[in-house]
């Protein structure tokens, strides 16, 4: 290989954030005017690793060469400016501007007056074929008008290399042609083109080159020609299910605790299924194929239209979170720091959070149970905190995770949800939650659990439904079905 | 031994901290040492107090409203407008008592309609009770007459300017409310979860907490406390004088979050809100007392709030960083 021909040049670089290794000797090299795939399950580090070439984090160690030149610190505008945008799939655009003051967003000065700038703007989106108004309010386009502003600002730069993080997820499928056709001409013109995507179809459709990303390691990198769709997805898979999980629960009962009729929203296409008493039943799809949104959906966190739900055959009205939990359900929001937890609060109060009322009298607590509340979860759960008076915000992601878990188990539901029940949490605190969920089904509980983990899931569930561009794409058994079936149906 | 001392030496400085209110009351009181006035005189911090009460009561019921990421803006009309009813109903023949009572109803009435706006319409609190302050205002222009309204009946004013125990009643009333609303938000459920809520919205709407609700009874609250404070105003000075109540607000709530019930929800307390007030009026007395121009008074009073609550801001940011 000429080393002309390189324009991206990462080696053994890593990267440590507390109590996980994101990033482990990665390397990639990247050729010019290629279209190069980076695919991998949540989680495997791509976005890490795209996060430092963009300079949003520094790299631990390791070196990073683009167009010849050795990169040490950088900052996002530094990056831009030399050549290299990333565009984010949640878009990095202000609504309440133009799309001309976006694409020159932080640089009128230089633009030489508004009237200069919209024509600008004008000459960049025609030469990418697009027809918005310069003066149209971003917040007013859709998904795919606003990938063509991000492009435009790209091009702006005169970016040698672009990063599409998920660029197709939002976009229709003749959107998705069209994203295409311009991604082949950036390419014709020299423009090289990461491509982040859980697609399989779209990256042997458009991609030249596939570099596959897991557990924080670049697994290989390959002509997309060399590789089959089986081998990619086993290479995305990789580890095999380890001693790491208990042993499966069985399901002991055999009735139907609930019954989801139909819940179609604007994200979700009828989805219905039943779950049992005891039973442990795993949501698989990707992030964002509406695995989040089925759950939040069920809870009341998400106004769902006519949503049907019978719990122990008889209907009930789930509007709000509180009607969730008096109906029996508890959830255990995916992010727990946004979600699941009042920061600046003590674990104690944390804990007690949802059985207020339970403890009340007249609307005041009683401190006394309040106490034994707290004490009994932070035993039962051994959750390693000084005291239950200790601000939650100081515990570790594993202790703040089970002070949720605590606070559900104190009102013992029926339903407990669990959104990335150990999402950042490290080895010997996962197993203590797994544990955890073994014994709550065990005791006449089911869980509905997501996890972006796939052993995790396999391991722990009964039954797993996939999820695909929200839709519930398929049934399977864990104990028989193989990963790698599961996983196709989930990619679609 | 050793070691103990300089933990609490530690724990006082920290106290200090958090609280530069303190450290500006110490101030206040070490300097008006000096200068020959009558500040330490009993007269003196008796008036004092006074002039806190019904200031105060107003804070604690906006606290209320602080503490859930709100604020109140309404609470000087509705205190005149409290006033103007409460003495209107009484010179109309109407029983003492329940005059009263009406005229802290018409509080919670608007504290209701705030509530509903900000907890249903999802209004932002700031606008909407500042408007909701002008049409309270208007409405308190309009039973008055634009003039001020004064009680025939001599007992009303015994309310607040009768003694108990030496205590003028007025700063009792303070008190009364003062522990109320501490004991509330310590000790009851709605506290907490005003408190969870104020915090962190989300969270406390998916621990399955009546969000809602609470939202909406702190703001009734606010009202119902600027009402009573409004009738303890009006019975004071015997009086009702429609537009006594324009500077409240920004004083009230500036001496809110002085005291460090801040604008981001989720902490402060009544004995906070109690010291941000008293030191807005211990710094106005003082400097009464000494006999600074009142323009100045003005300036002096603006660079004390904003030296407090940039400090504390600082404190903030610093710790931020430090983590």
């Amino acid at each position: 290989m000429n080393n002309n021909d390189v324009i991206l040049s990462v080696q053994n670089v890593n990267k440590s954030f507390p109590g996980v290794r994101a990033l482990s000797d990665a390397s990639i090299t990247v050729r010019k005017g290629t279209v190069h795939a980076v695919v991998g399950e949540n989680g495997a580090g791509k976005s890490t690793l795209m996060k430092i070439l963009s300079g949003v984090y520094t790299k631990d160690s390791g070196t990073v060469v683009f167009d010849g030149e050795t990169i040490e610190h950088t900052t996002p505008i530094q990056s831009i400016r030399r050549g290299l945008s990333i565009i984010y799939q949640e878009f990095n655009l202000v609504n309440t501007l133009t799309v001309g003051e976006n694409i020159f967003l932080g640089r009128y000065s230089e633009m030489k007056g508004m009237r200069n700038m919209h024509k600008q703007a004008r000459t960049l989106l025609d030469s990418i074929g697009s027809t918005i108004d310069t003066y149209r309010l971003v917040s007013d386009l859709s998904a795919a008008e606003k990938q063509m502003v991000e492009i435009s600002k790209a091009l702006s730069f005169n970016s040698k290399l672009i990063i599409m993080d998920e660029p197709s997820s939002s976009l229709t499928a003749d959107e998705l042609t069209q994203l295409f056709t311009l991604i082949n001409d950036l390419r014709s013109k020299g423009v090289t083109i990461i491509y982040i995507s859980h697609k399989l179809d779209e990256i042997f459709e458009l991609c030249d080159i596939v570099t596959i990303v897991r557990d924080g390691q670049v697994i290989d990198t390959k002509p997309i020609d060399h590789l089959t769709r089986g081998e990619m997805i086993a290479k995305m898979i990789g580890r095999e299910i380890e001693n790491e999980f208990p042993s499966r629960p069985l399901v002991t009962y055999n009735k139907v605790v609930m019954e989801v009729k139909t819940i179609n929203t604007r994200k979700l296409k009828d989805i219905s299924f039943e779950l049992k008493k005891g039973e442990i039943l795993g949501f698989v799809g990707l992030v964002g194929a509406g695995r989040t949104e089925i759950v939040r959906a069920i809870y009341g966190a998400d106004k769902a239209g006519e949503l049907k739900i019978l719990m122990n055959g008889s209907p009930v009205k789930i509007r709000k979170p509180r009607d969730g939990k008096h109906a029996g359900i508890g959830l255990l929001p995916e992010d727990r720091k946004l979600e699941g937890l009042v920061l600046p609060f003590s674990v104690q109060s944390n804990i007690v959070m949802s059985s207020l009322e339970n403890i009340s009298k007249f609307g005041f607590i009683n401190s006394s149970k309040e106490k034994e509340i707290a004490e009994r979860q932070i035993k039962s759960l051994s959750i390693k905190t000084p005291s239950p008076h200790a601000r939650v915000k100081t515990l570790s992601g594993g202790n703040q995770q089970k002070c949720i878990m605590g606070r559900w188990l104190e009102i013992n539901p029926d339903i407990l949800i669990l959104d990335e029940p150990t999402r950042g949490i490290d080895v010997g605190t996962k197993y203590e939650i797994y544990l955890l969920i073994k014994t709550l089904v065990e005791n006449g509980s089911s869980v509905i659990m997501i996890s972006s983990e796939l052993p995790e899931v396999l391991a722990m569930s009964n039954r797993v439904l996939t999820i695909c561009e929200g839709r519930i794409s398929g049934e399977f058994n864990p104990e028989v079905d193989s990963a790698h079936d599961i996983m196709d149906a989930a990619i679609g | 031994m050793n070691l103990n001392v300089q933990a609490l030496g530690a724990q006082a400085l920290n106290i200090l901290n958090k609280q530069k209110a303190v450290v500006a009351i110490a101030i206040i009181f070490i300097v008006m040492i000096f200068p020959d006035t009558n500040f330490y005189t009993a007269g003196n911090f008796s008036n004092l107090l006074e002039a806190v009460s019904t200031n105060a009561i107003i804070a604690f019921g906006v606290t209320l409203a602080v503490i859930c990421k709100g604020c109140d803006l309404s609470v000087g009309s509705v205190m005149v407008m409290a006033g103007i009813i409460a003495i209107m109903l009484l010179n109309s023949g109407m029983n003492m008592a329940l005059a009263i009572i009406l005229a802290i109803l018409s509080g919670s009435v608007v504290g209701f309609i705030n509530g509903f706006l900000i907890v249903h319409q999802k209004s932002e609190a700031f606008i909407i009770t500042l408007g909701m302050g002008m049409l309270v205002q208007g409405i308190a222009l309009l039973l008055s007459n634009a003039r001020h309204v004064s009680a025939s009946d001599p007992n009303f004013q015994r309310i607040a300017n009768d003694n108990w125990f030496g205590i003028p009643n007025i700063a009792a009333f303070m008190i009364v409310f003062g522990v109320l609303v501490f004991l509330l938000l310590r000790f009851t459920s709605f506290g907490r979860n005003l408190y969870a809520l104020g915090g962190d919205y989300e969270v406390a709407e998916h621990s399955g907490i009546n969000v809602l609700r609470t939202k909406w009874l702190a703001f009734v609250l606010t009202g119902t406390f600027a009402a009573v404070a409004g009738v303890l105003a009006a019975s004071r000075f015997n009086t009702g004088i429609p537009i006594a109540g324009v500077d409240i607000p920004l004083m009230v709530n500036c001496g809110v979050v002085i005291g460090g019930t801040s604008f981001a929800g989720g902490v402060g307390g009544v004995p906070q809100s109690f010291i941000g007030i008293f030191v807005i009026f211990l710094l106005r007395n003082a400097m009464s007392m000494i006999g600074i121009h009142p323009n100045v008074q003005m300036l002096v009073l603006g660079i004390m709030i904003v030296a407090i609550i940039s400090l504390d801001c600082f404190a903030i940011k610093r710790k931020k960083e430090a983590v």
